[in-house]
């Protein structure tokens, strides 16, 4: 559990991570050389796989290091570092035969030994590994059996341990490298990817160069070193200064802002490709413990009394789609009937449920119950598409008497606030890869310390998501998921607002892009004309 | 003149004891945590408890006041909680870049506020008056972010004659340089207009003309030279100014530098890191204005420290 808890950190980083599908190949000769500028709007806090918190440094690390074994673009594992893997019968004990003909960039070798160690630190108390440390879960032991054997025991089954091995915080790093380097390692790493470590200018930029020797490709990309001679990742911490200089060429890849799509669209310079978020990009969350909305009707009013296409067309001008439960259709596990099972916009029935639950119009049309009016506060983040829907969600309810104060809260200050339980409601969103997120918003073990926000106590609720996470049939699991979407729609925790659609722009030069399903280019096959 | 600066200096402790202490109690009553920062909202309370016992985050708020005051007198300044690399390590790699913005922006600020100011109170014609107060105003009401991306949007993106991205160099200086130095040259030029024709009201400038000396005598030599203490005065405390405004310039302008890394270390709670980073813009702060009273007994042979 505490694995998957580090891993959906990169929800609660809200970054418009790439998201992409695959883009189809190009036929026409790659030509070697040149350089590819990424852009990200935050600075790594160190380029150490394994103490690292930052996303940015997660997205680095694919071109920089290979991990034991890796997911295709349908998202199926393949080998990697490792030829082969096997597990024991009960679960405990993984296998993993290596690949040898791999060595670090610091030409140090690869093998059984290099790979123990690497996890071990990942593992040590003293690296304070705010994520690679919990990716290998309830980890007993690691032994090298041979020079390209290596065995890593579990003090119990973890289920997302393959999955989590292809996290890019679990690449292998050099242990030589982390030896002779100490504590300048997150600052001049050593992987074994298709890049390595040349410069990191900071504030500025951090410049991976071509790994010539590179020969260990997963089956994904061509098998040898990659065209282009450099990746270099612009920090650029203003949006609109971010696409003045890819229009002018100074970036090969953008992330577009909302406020942008329309008019790059428009001027048919570029390729754009356009995906659905991994994630719900906005929605209202009620706070079950505080009024006016610890009472199931009134929650039940406001989602009869939020029209959401306005609020997606003006909240997001209309670049995604209107959301209806806690997993948007990008996620393995959305049940298609939860559009038809939602509650829908009905001002009748909204009046209805207000009135049912005490609320009367009083002298100024406000409503209000025992003398007090209506009104409550809505926590959010300072971004764009939220404020601008908050506004809309405001004058929607105040047409049913409803007041709804705006109140705009820097990140970490927001989610202090709602961890101890502050708001009576909020604005919130995320992106993950798998339907596991419903463990994060709404297990009751995370009340307080995790992400539930609804601070819903609820066994039944508890015990659906414990059996997902215990069934290995999948046909089960969908079921289970259905019923989690079902009940939280029922229990009204969410009015899921939208899911924006991301769109990345690349230039006419870029050739042979390809997206992986997890969010990331693989630039193994890039080359540019 | 020692006696003086010594006791100048001496005031510096309490300065920054008091600098350090408000800065040390608003970042700990800010809510947030840098613990569940860096670990990540999903982090094990084990694994937050233990972090916070090895920072040390976990002792009364007046004992970590006092271990921070320690090793600051020793020069050390800890570690940032996000990098993990040493405060004055980061802080000697962003101090230069501000540095050199702050201090072209404060050369373009005097150069332009000065001339327009002189203009203005010496012109003849009141248009040209009008004309450079109105300019002012603009100057003074454009936000930085806005301005810096207008002259994105003009200078780079339609005119291409400046890079958006390039950092380092001249060229890439300009852009940023002159954003940075809009604001205080117009705040100069309106200190400078109102302090020389107050002085061109004087009986000396009076004599000044009476006896024959032309007018672009009286305004440079007579005038402006006593008309400076008041623009001095202002300009040192732009200065300061600028190091801060240097947060938002550098941010549009993608440079690096000490503003963007408060920023950051700000939203991050990194304790250490933005103490730090108070505590030597703070230092500056005192040491310019420092500079600046001496700077008076030059401009004003009649002033004298003791």
């Amino acid at each position: 559990m505490a694995a998957a808890r580090a891993l959906a950190r990169i929800v609660v980083l809200l970054l418009l991570f790439l998201t992409l599908v695959p883009l189809p190949l190009t036929h026409a000769q790659p030509q070697p050389g040149g350089e590819l500028a990424l852009v990200s709007t935050e600075e790594p806090d160190t380029l150490d796989p394994q103490k690292t918190g930052t996303a940015v440094t997660g997205l680095l690390m694919r071109y920089l290091g290979d991990t034991l074994l890796t997911k295709d673009l349908k998202g199926s594992y393949i080998p990697a570092l490792a030829r082969s893997w096997s597990v024991s019968g009960d679960g405990l004990t993984w296998t993993f035969q290596l690949r040898n003909d791999v060595k670090f960039h610091d030409g140090s070798p690869f093998n059984a030994q290099a790979v123990k160690a690497s996890i071990e630190r990942a593992l040590s108390p003293d690296t304070m590994s705010p994520i690679a440390g919990s990716l290998f879960g309830p980890v007993a032991d690691v032994q090298a059996a041979g020079d390209f054997t290596i065995t890593i025991k579990l003090k119990e089954p973890f289920a997302p341990f393959l999955d989590n091995l292809t996290d890019p915080r679990a690449m292998i790093v050099s242990p030589q490298a982390v030896r002779d380097l100490g504590d300048k390692f997150g600052r001049s790493p050593v992987g074994t990817g298709p890049f390595k470590f040349q410069e990191w200018r900071s504030a500025d930029r951090i410049i991976f160069a071509r790994n010539p020797d590179y020969t260990w490709a997963p089956s994904t990309v061509h098998a040898g070193p990659p065209f282009v001679d450099r990746v270099v990742l612009r920090i650029m911490p203003e949006s609109a200064a971010q696409v003045a200089a890819f229009e002018r060429g100074e970036l090969s890849v953008l992330a577009l802002p909302p406020t942008d799509v329309r008019r790059l669209q428009g001027t048919n310079k570029y390729t754009i490709y356009s995906f659905l978020r991994k994630g719900v990009g906005l929605f209202m969350e009620f706070n079950v413990t505080k009024e006016p909305f610890s009472d199931i009707r009134v929650r039940r009013a406001v989602s009869h009394a939020i029209e959401k296409n306005s609020v997606l067309q003006i909240g997001l001008e209309g670049l995604g789609e209107v959301a209806s439960g806690p997993l948007p259709p990008s996620i393995w596990g959305y049940w298609d009937g939860i559009k038809e099972y939602a509650p829908k916009y009905d001002p009748g029935k909204a009046k209805a449920l207000l009135a049912e639950a005490g609320w009367q119009p009083g002298p100024d049309g406000m409503l209000q119950k025992d003398g007090k009016p209506f009104s409550f506060v809505l926590y959010t983040a300072p971004i764009d598409t939220w404020t601008r829907s908050a506004q809309i969600v405001q004058s929607q309810l105040r047409a049913f008497g409803i007041s709804m104060e705006i109140q705009t809260f820097e990140f970490g200050t927001l989610l202090a606030k709602l961890k101890a339980g502050e708001h009576p409601a909020e604005f919130m969103g995320y992106t993950y890869t798998s339907p596991d997120i419903v463990q994060l918003w709404f297990h009751s073990s995370n009340i307080g310390t995790g992400l539930a926000f609804s601070h819903n106590k609820d066994s039944k609720l508890d015990s659906l998501i414990e059996a997902s996470r215990r069934e290995t049939d999948q046909g089960k699991r969908l079921t289970i998921y259905r019923d989690i979407q079902k009940y939280v729609v029922d229990q009204v925790l969410w009015v899921p607002l939208w899911t924006n659609t991301n769109y990345i722009a690349v230039q006419p030069n870029v050739q042979g892009a390809k997206t992986h399903p997890d969010g990331f280019l693989l630039l193994n096959d890039v080359w540019l004309k | 003149m020692r006696a003086f600066l010594t006791r100048r200096l001496l005031l510096l402790v309490p300065t920054l004891l008091g600098v350090t202490l408000a800065t040390f109690l608003m970042l700990h009553l800010t809510p947030g945590d840098p613990v569940t920062i860096m670990l990540g909202e999903f982090a094990s309370a084990s694994d937050v408890a233990r972090l916070r016992a090895e920072l040390g985050l976990d002792r009364p708020i007046v004992v970590q006041y006092l271990k921070f005051l320690g090793r600051a007198v020793r020069g050390d300044l800890g570690s940032s909680i996000r990098s993990r690399r040493p405060v004055q390590e980061e802080i000697a790699e962003r101090l230069p870049p501000t540095m050199v913005l702050a201090l072209a922006a404060q050369v373009l600020a005097v150069c332009a506020g000065i001339t327009a100011g002189v203009t203005a109170a010496a012109a003849r014609r009141p248009s040209v008056d009008s004309a450079i107060v109105a300019v002012t105003l603009v100057g003074l009401s454009m936000p930085t972010f806005w301005s810096g991306l207008l002259l994105i949007l003009l200078f780079s993106l339609t005119l291409g004659w400046l890079p958006i991205t390039a950092s380092g160099g001249l060229r890439a200086l300009i852009l940023p340089a002159v954003t940075l130095a809009a604001p205080a040259a117009a705040v100069l030029a309106r200190v400078t207009r109102a302090s020389v024709l107050e002085v061109l009201r004087q009986d000396y400038v009076r004599t000044a003309r009476a006896k024959g000396v032309s007018e672009r005598l009286v305004v440079y030599r007579h005038a402006l030279r006593n008309a400076l203490i008041p623009v001095l005065t202002v300009a040192a405390l732009q200065f300061a100014g600028l190091v801060a405004g240097a947060v938002i310039v550098e941010s549009v302008f993608s440079r690096p530098g000490l503003g963007r890394l408060a920023v950051t270390a700000i939203l991050s709670r990194d304790f250490p890191l933005a103490q730090g980073i108070v505590l030597v813009v703070a230092s500056m702060y005192v040491f310019v204005n420092v500079g600046v009273d001496l700077v008076y007994g030059v401009l004003d042979p009649r002033i004298r420290y003791q």
